[in-house]
């Protein structure tokens, strides 16, 4: 409470200390498309500005006088103008995009240039943008947000096979995925060969590891904050991609008649389909009734109401299709829609609201004769985000607002399929209310040192109707230490819970806080430590997302996990902005982080918490970056040192044990070359060394079965990782459309290891048995794979 | 079911497995006791012995046989009575004067090396077969063409049941490693209690040709030997797949463990099972 009181007063004192002085504020937008701009830097003057915020909007008070206002963001041309204010000013700012930096990568990692950190605290920030994720080489032919971040330092991939991302030794469910403020659940198509996220649909995105403000919550390790693009204001367009697994389309355009030109409001609507199950014939009879297929839509339109009104509607719908003859079938996929409403109080307040639905489900069909059943589970959401901005002055901002979330979960539903011998039958739903009010400060103690600090309260109250079980011991499960073994408790009543009613209450109290020290115009310090709270587990037995993941709420016998990050980074520039270098090192701690027992079996499992234990985990690591900015040749350099490891209790004899996603070094390299106005070439590497994997103990025999028998958990590695990837983009002629973009992933064919498992031979000369002979076997997804994409704007 | 990962290699385009049995060395552990073995009754084919099987562990990539332990001491205790199984060859030992019967819960103990090994298990009764017959099959994704054998069988309502299913082709039973073992060898009727499924395959891997001789049995387990099992089908079937579930794989835990010292564990599992039983000549 004490530290409430101090916010309060020294909320007081700012407001106090606001004199004679004026206020500049509007919008930045594109240039040719209207669209606005996220994060430009507004400089006014030495060490003077300010950062426009995601809808494009500034405001920065001053006292009277001339200002040279220099506008500036990376694959812009940077632009200056002269102003002199004697009273409150609405501007607003177009930007052109800077032809010559267009085939540059740009990349902004809260880098030490004075443009882009004069007034952001921010670190362990990334943010990209699509254009520059569309010139990195691609698998498959279709670029991908998701592999993209995975270059960066302190982000590393599930697997080949996963569009899954760890940050610094966050588990996948550890990350707030959001598209236009909607969380995504499940991020995966195809298994997770490709993400939901559409790039031609997409404007940017920016990637918090660490300092997360406390405008964010409900994750432990990272927020990937995913925008959609607004369509063009000024005139209709689209773009069309052709690519070897999947196509999509783009429009785009104005809406009604608005001033100079320009609609009212704007839309864009993308559609994106795969086709792989079309050359499912080509495979013979075997395929006929294989079918595996993703599409996806995105919407995104916006109106302006008034001067300082405007209304944003967007929308998300994805599909996948799985189905293999007559054994399985199954269909996933996400939903979303959002209703933004925006309004300038006045010139220094900024309201923005946010009202979300956002849904995942999956269905999983046994076909197997006897027994087909159909088994549906989702998990479905309603969000409210009112957001209030107070611009007070140069030195300070304050953001405010709720976060409130209410939870339907669905576990399962069970229905016979074709009359087969299968009861109908249908888990508990569960339902629960997350909310979260949060205060965040920008301010700028003097010239050379900026704060950014808040809280986050948040409560998650797990609410009826339901029905919730009484264990023996008031536990489902009891650890028996002599036999190192979890033995589950006997069922001996139910407490029921009405509708709407407390079943029970977490709180959770999160401090944010970041500092930047500007040791010089090309040298700065940072700072920061966050909590973070986390209500909801996904219960995953595998490695990698799946489609089948169970996300449980917290309740009686899961408690919320949470976890502590303290960073501090070290940023420099040089040759005026043309490379810059970061370095950042962290300390996290996480605990109550969920982990299945040996033996778990959590499909179709009702009582999720008889197969889950709880435990802490520890991760700790060096960032290392350089980048090139300018120039024919722009991309970076990355390098981290990481170690992340899990401590449960009757996992691996009660020792730490490296999580499933530790990795010591990894390296990244990415360079992109404008060869001429045609012809752009771009390339990555990546290093890995081994992630962990059990290796058997020992064998023997069961029930006519060579079985293994094994002891440490992640005892084992697999070989290092590495790959180079090739790309080469033909762009059109003036006043041609068409480009083409050649890709070769896995330059040199490296069978990279995706898991060693060992198994026993099950097959001679064709023939099915069990052959008592053992063998430990690599799988690897990806060997060479060239892909080309042929893209056409209109 | 093998065939899953072909098709993965065909839609993946260059997914490929690669044996590295040469390039893995193990560490692996001192030897473990494992039993495998329990108590059947058979009203259909009575069995005139009851047998356990004692070995040790070996490495997993050796390729030795099981290593038999022939000089332990097997009690089996009905809950009235003190059986001793005695080592006949190989690791297998033997009783013939016990009487398996139905909701009796057998408690083995046994003796090895100066420790004292202790489990039990309870013998469940199974229901019977409503029809047992031989279905052709055109060749699919999974399997070649062929003949199953197929059943039908009603689940007695209201009792939690658990069954296992075994195959024997020409008097010798067949079991493969696979990942559909573990949807298709054990069942819970979780979602069918009470009612009757019809065409039921109780090994999609065991494939028949004309004349062959087909034994069925489905077996009344008891729930723990039931998960026993599914982490047994789940473990051997496994192939590598992470998004079709590759768990860090875990020591499946026995019902028989070590009164002396509880970290040296044993292996395998001591059951009790009631065994339906059907056996049918393929014919057209």
């Amino acid at each position: 409470m004490k530290i409430f009181v101090n916010i309060v007063l020294g909320f007081f004192l700012i407001t106090l200390q606001a004199q004679e002085k004026y206020t500049l504020s509007g919008y930045v937008k594109d240039a040719a498309s209207g669209e606005s701009l996220w994060a430009v830097t507004i400089i006014t003057g030495s060490n003077q500005g300010t950062v426009t915020n995601d809808y494009g909007f500034y405001s920065i008070t001053l006292p009277e006088g001339t200002y040279n206002v220099q506008l500036s963001l990376m694959g812009y041309k940077t632009s200056a103008q002269e102003i002199y204010i004697d009273k409150d000013t609405k501007l607003d700012f177009e930007l052109e995009e800077d032809i010559a930096q267009l085939s540059e990568v740009t990349i902004t990692s809260s880098g030490a240039k004075r443009t882009a950190s004069v007034k952001s605290t921010e670190m362990s920030v990334i943010q990209l943008s699509s254009k520059t994720i569309k010139k990195l080489p691609v698998v498959l032919g279709e670029p991908d947000i998701l592999r993209s971040i995975q270059l960066l330092p302190g982000v590393s991939s599930v697997n080949d096979a996963s569009s899954g991302f760890n940050v610094r030794g966050g588990s996948a469910d550890q990350n707030l995925v959001l598209l236009d403020d909607a969380t995504i659940y499940n991020a995966s198509h195809l298994f997770g060969f490709f993400s939901v996220f559409n790039t031609d649909a997409v404007k940017d995105l920016k990637l918090y590891k660490g300092g997360i403000p406390s405008i964010y919550g409900g994750r432990l390790s990272s927020v990937l904050d995913v925008k959609q693009k607004e369509g063009n204001i000024k005139k209709f367009g689209g773009t069309l991609g052709l690519g070897l697994i999947a196509s999509k389309a783009m429009i785009e355009g104005p809406i009604g008649k608005g001033s100079n030109d320009e609609g009212k409001g704007s839309f864009m609507l993308a559609g994106r389909r795969s086709y792989i199950d079309l050359f499912a014939p080509l495979g013979g009879d075997d395929f006929q009734d294989t079918k595996l297929s993703f599409y996806d839509i995105n919407l995104k339109t916006n109106y302006t109401i008034n001067e300082n009104n405007r209304l944003f509607l967007s929308g998300y719908f994805g599909r996948d299709v799985f189905e293999l003859g007559s054994l399985l079938g199954t269909v996933w996929g996400n939903a979303s829609g959002t209703l933004r409403w925006t309004s300038e109080l006045n010139d220094k307040l900024f309201l923005q609201t946010s009202a979300i639905f956002s849904n995942y489900d999956y269905n999983l069909d046994n076909l197997r004769s006897g027994t087909e059943f159909r088994w549906n589970s989702n998990i479905l959401n309603y969000n409210l985000k009112p957001r209030l901005t107070w611009y007070i002055n140069d030195k300070n901002t304050i953001r405010t607002g709720l976060d409130v979330t209410y939870y339907n979960f669905q576990p399962g539903e069970i229905k016979p399929l074709e009359g087969s011998s299968v009861n109908p039958e249908k888990f508990r739903e569960k339902f629960a209310l997350e909310s979260a009010a949060y205060v965040d400060f920008e301010q700028r103690i003097s010239d050379k040192l900026s704060l950014q600090y808040g809280i986050r309260l948040s409560n998650f109250n797990r609410i009826g109707k339901d029905v919730i079980l009484q264990y023996e011991t008031g536990n489902p499960l009891t650890y028996n230490a002599v036999q190192d073994i979890y033995e589950e408790n006997d069922v001996v009543g139910e407490t029921e819970f009405g509708s709407g009613k407390s079943i029970e209450n977490f709180y959770g109290f999160e401090p944010r806080f970041s500092a930047r020290y500007l040791i010089n115009d090309q040298n700065s310090l940072k700072l920061s430590y966050n909590r973070n709270y986390q209500y909801l587990h996904l219960i995953s037995n595998t490695t990698s997302a799946t489609p089948l993941d169970v996300w449980a709420p917290s309740g009686p016998f899961l408690k919320p996990q949470y976890s502590d990050q303290i960073a501090l980074g070290y940023f420099r520039s040089f040759a005026d902005g043309a490379y810059d270098f970061n370095i950042e090192t962290y300390y996290k701690s996480l605990q109550d982080v969920t982990d299945f027992i040996d033996g778990a079996d959590l499909l179709f499992t009702e009582n999720i918490e008889t197969q889950v234990a709880q435990g802490d985990g520890r991760a700790y690591g060096l960032e290392l970056q350089v980048n090139k900015n300018k120039g024919k040749l722009t991309g970076w350099l990355s390098y981290t040192l990481a170690r992340t490891e899990r401590n449960v209790l009757g996992i691996n004899n009660n020792e730490y044990y490296p999580a499933n996603n530790d990795q010591l070094h990894e390296l990244n390299l990415v360079g992109i070359y404008k060869l001429n106005d045609r012809w752009d070439f771009g390339a990555n590497f990546v290093f890995g060394s081994g992630k962990p994997v059990t290796y058997p103990t020992g064998q023997y025999e069961q029930n006519g079965l060579v079985v293994a028998d094994y002891q440490n958990r992640n005892g084992d590695r697999l070989p290092a990782y590495h790959r180079l990837d090739v790309s080469a983009t033909l762009n059109p002629k003036k006043g041609k459309r068409g480009s083409w973009i050649f890709s070769i992933a896995n330059l040199y064919n490296r069978q990279n290891a995706a898991s060693i498992f060992f198994r026993e031979i099950s097959e001679v000369n064709d023939m099915d048995v069990a052959t008592g002979e053992t063998q430990a076997t690599k799988l690897s997804y990806f060997g060479i794979v060239p892909s080309i994409t042929y893209q056409f704007r209109f | 079911m093998k065939k899953l990962v072909l098709i993965c290699s065909l839609i993946f385009i260059y997914s490929c497995e690669t044996d590295v049995t040469s390039d893995i060395t193990l560490a692996g552990s001192a030897p473990r006791l494992v039993i495998n073995g329990g108590i059947e009754r058979n009203t259909t084919t009575p069995l005139t012995e009851q047998r356990i099987r004692l070995t040790t562990t070996t490495g997993f990539l050796d390729d030795t046989d099981p290593l038999p332990v022939t000089n332990a001491t097997i009690i089996v205790n009905d809950g009235n009575q003190d059986f001793e199984f005695l080592h006949t060859e190989n690791g297998i030992y033997t009783n013939s004067g016990i009487t398996a019967s139905l909701n009796t819960s057998y408690t083995i103990t046994i003796q090895w090396q100066g420790e004292t090994y202790q489990g039990s298990d309870t013998l469940n009764e199974v229901t019977n077969f409503d029809n047992v017959y031989a279905v052709f099959e055109e060749e699919t994704l999974f399997t070649d063409e062929g003949y199953f054998v197929k059943f039908d069988s009603t689940d007695p309502a209201d009792i939690a049941n658990f069954y296992y299913y075994r195959v024997f082709r020409n008097g010798e039973f067949v079991i493969v490693p696979d990942p559909g073992n573990s949807r298709t060898l054990v069942e819970s009727d979780e979602f069918f209690d009470g009612l009757q499924r019809i065409e039921v395959n109780p090994n999609e891997e065991v494939i028949f040709e004309l004349g062959d001789a087909a034994i069925i049995q489905q077996l009344g387990i008891s729930e723990a030997y039931y998960e026993y099992l599914l982490e047994l089908f789940v473990q051997t079937g496994n192939q590598g797949l992470s998004f079709v579930g590759n768990p860090p794989p875990a020591s499946i835990r026995s019902n028989v463990f070590n009164l002396d010292t509880p970290s040296n564990r044993v292996l395998g599992y001591f059951y009790a099972a009631d065994v339906e039983e059907e056996s049918l000549i393929i014919s057209e």
